[in-house]
């Protein structure tokens, strides 16, 4: 095990800017989420790690080591790919001994810890089967099982788990995360999706076209988003944004958006955020429903029961607001209800260059 | 209408009855296209079926009429005259030699060129792939006569080697494999070989050959009817009776010996035994290779 260091790291494709003056600490054992929209440059930082991608400028070590000039194969690192890269024409143990067969361990030894790794993860009774005849899932787990078999510094993981259906992603997602707890192996995870990012991480680095945006860990990304844009990117569904001014009422400080709906700022924040435009953020999750005459008059647009909850998209004057309710509503589109948000939950973030305001 | 025609949902007499005679008009038609099918297959297998039992007739019930698919004096006297009278046996080893040869020459050649054109994405490659597509547009008859003499200048000529100078590379068989590299060998299994610590040629011979061995069954089969049905460039190479192949020997035949239908049609039927072979045994590799391009896991 190992830490992986990324200092100032930058790759361009021609003219195109990939990454760009990235810096990313990965703590030994570990595990890592980079997540960011496609294109953001996530995949081309973790190929960049493994070696399947030059490194323009900056320097990335493994375990105190250098290695930007050193060959995939040496950096004792183990990639498990989004279509899993499985040998077609070789049997599952086959598979799962090719890097222990290749580094010249012998058979018996070969055979000792493909047995040992595809107990760990199942697989037993599929060691005789080539990847064709298995079913997504498996062959999902054999990828992990080739990488897992190796005893490798650093697992790296591209998206892995995008090519299986909802149920099985999360039933993966969890073995993913118990494997991890067992073997302690320093992980970094590439990820689109911000649910996978939120529960497997203990550290999310979000990206944006080649920038590191924000890292910490999922809850303080949750709590605490650095811009408008990684706090749109994590939660879901996606926090509200309003645009408008802050102002004094009655002593209070409120925000009052460009289309007048209103909402109280901490005097904290209001100092800080001084007289410049903001942007008042709050998450779906944190609008409650009010007593007639306290909150925020909204007329319905559209109601979503999910069954434990109920997603409501609301109008008021001219902002258009997403709230998660814990109630059954009974009342339909067209009628009006009363939110407001859960005391300290908004976020303010200056509108020009969408930073977060305050603490 | 019945009570059970009236229910809701449920077809109407009138519907079902043009169901039906809709389906009897596709079986109709499923039909007539079998029919067809068998009479061409027969058209197409007629003259071979008369080659082969030509072989077997006496010149009497050669030029009989009607003529008979299966001779009524079945004789061997065809066979032993040619193989007596001519080195056949000779040519049809010259042609294996020369068609196995070339074969292995651009099986070899088309799976290094392919898979490197395919995955190493340079732009100098990419022009030297052009060119090799460009020289498919270039006739061999063009470059026949220069190729002869660098034959004759290298002293090749009624040689094997001689022979094989026009036929150890093969741009479509380039092609062929790009293509199907590109379609069936994702990157990531070669990126993932990479870091399991397999080098460059370790991963040609183990997971890029093995995952081509349809493509290149078909090329197999392809290169090899290509060099075993050749005929100008053997002519021209070939001076010598010893050195002809089988292609070139059969057409000297009918000039050498006056028309001896039986006597050509038992040599020809004796050429056909390695190619059916042949075919018959990677028939498989041959449909599959062509067929699907991309064989998605």
């Amino acid at each position: 095990m190992a830490a992986v260091e990324i200092q100032n790291v930058s790759k361009a494709f021609g003219k195109t800017e990939i990454i760009r003056q990235v810096s990313v600490d990965v703590p030994d054992g570990a595990f890592v989420v980079l997540v960011g929209p496609s294109g953001c440059g996530k995949s081309t930082l973790l190929r960049m790690i493994a070696g399947l991608e030059d490194i323009d400028s900056g320097v990335i070590r493994i375990g105190g080591r250098a290695i930007n000039d050193v060959e995939p194969k040496n950096r004792d690192i183990a990639m498990v790919f989004q279509n899993y890269a499985l040998y077609p024409h070789l049997s599952i143990a086959e598979n799962m001994g090719f890097s222990l067969r290749l580094a010249g361990r012998s058979k018996a030894e070969i055979m000792e810890r493909v047995a040992e790794t595809a107990r760990i993860l199942g697989l037993s009774q599929y060691l005789a089967r080539y990847p064709r005849q298995l079913s997504g899932g498996q062959r999902q787990r054999v990828a992990m099982g080739r990488a897992i078999v190796r005893n490798p510094q650093v697992f790296l993981f591209d998206e892995p788990l995008s090519n299986l259906d909802a149920k099985l992603r999360v039933q993966m997602r969890a073995e993913l995360k118990e494997l991890h707890a067992r073997l302690k192996t320093t992980t970094v995870y590439v990820t689109h999706d911000q649910i996978e990012a939120m529960t497997l991480a203990d550290r999310i680095v979000v990206m944006r076209d080649g920038v590191v945006e924000q890292v910490g860990a999922p809850l303080e990304l949750y709590d605490r988003p650095a811009n408008t844009f990684v706090a749109s990117f994590i939660g879901s569904p996606a926090m509200n944004f309003l645009e408008g001014s802050l102002s004094r009422e009655n002593g209070a400080a409120v925000f009052v958006s460009a289309g007048g709906t209103r909402f109280p700022v901490t005097a904290g924040d209001a100092a800080k955020a001084g007289d410049v435009a903001v942007t008042y953020g709050i998450r779906p999750e944190h609008l409650v429903l009010a007593p007639d005459g306290e909150g925020t008059e909204a007329e319905i647009a559209a109601l979503e029961p999910t069954g434990s909850e109920t997603h409501v998209v609301a109008r008021t004057g001219g902002d258009r607001l997403m709230a998660v309710l814990r109630e059954r509503i009974t009342a339909r589109a067209g009628d009006t209800l009363s939110l407001s948000p859960s005391p300290g939950a908004g976020h303010l973030f200056e509108t020009a260059s969408g930073r977060r305001i305050g603490a | 209408m019945s009570i059970a025609d009236a229910r809701p949902g449920e077809m109407t007499a009138a519907e079902i009855a043009l169901g039906r005679s809709r389906r009897r008009r596709r079986r109709a038609a499923d039909r007539l296209i079998d029919v067809l099918l068998t009479v061409v297959s027969c058209l197409m297998l007629l003259p071979l079926l008369f080659l082969v039992s030509n072989g077997f007739k006496t010149p009497q019930e050669m030029l009989a009429w009607p003529p008979t698919i299966i001779p009524n004096e079945p004789t061997f006297a065809n066979f032993s005259a040619v193989l007596r009278d001519t080195p056949l046996l000779r040519w049809i080893g010259n042609s294996l030699v020369f068609a196995v040869l070339s074969s292995i020459s651009i099986l070899a050649t088309s799976a290094i060129a392919g898979y490197i054109l395919a995955k190493f994405p340079f732009r100098s490659l990419s022009v030297l792939f052009m060119v090799i597509l460009a020289t498919a547009i270039v006739p061999f008859e063009v470059y026949m006569i220069p190729l002869y003499f660098q034959a004759q200048a290298l002293g090749l000529l009624n040689t094997t080697w001689g022979l094989l100078l026009g036929y150890l590379v093969m741009s479509f068989g380039i092609f062929l494999i790009r293509q199907n590299v590109i379609h069936s060998i994702p990157d990531e299994l070669i990126e993932a070989a990479r870091i399991d610590g397999a080098g460059e040629l370790w991963i040609f011979w183990r997971i890029v050959l093995p995952l081509l061995r349809g493509a290149l069954g078909a090329l197999g089969v392809l290169a090899f009817f290509q060099a075993w049905t050749a005929f100008a460039w053997p002519l021209i190479v070939a001076s010598r009776s010893e050195a002809y192949t089988i292609e070139v020997g059969l057409a000297l035949f009918q000039t050498g010996f006056t028309v001896d239908l039986g006597r050509v049609s038992a040599a020809s039927a004796l050429v056909l035994i390695p190619s059916i072979t042949l075919f018959v045994w990677l028939r498989r590799n041959f449909v599959q290779g062509v067929a699907s391009t991309g064989l998605k896991e």
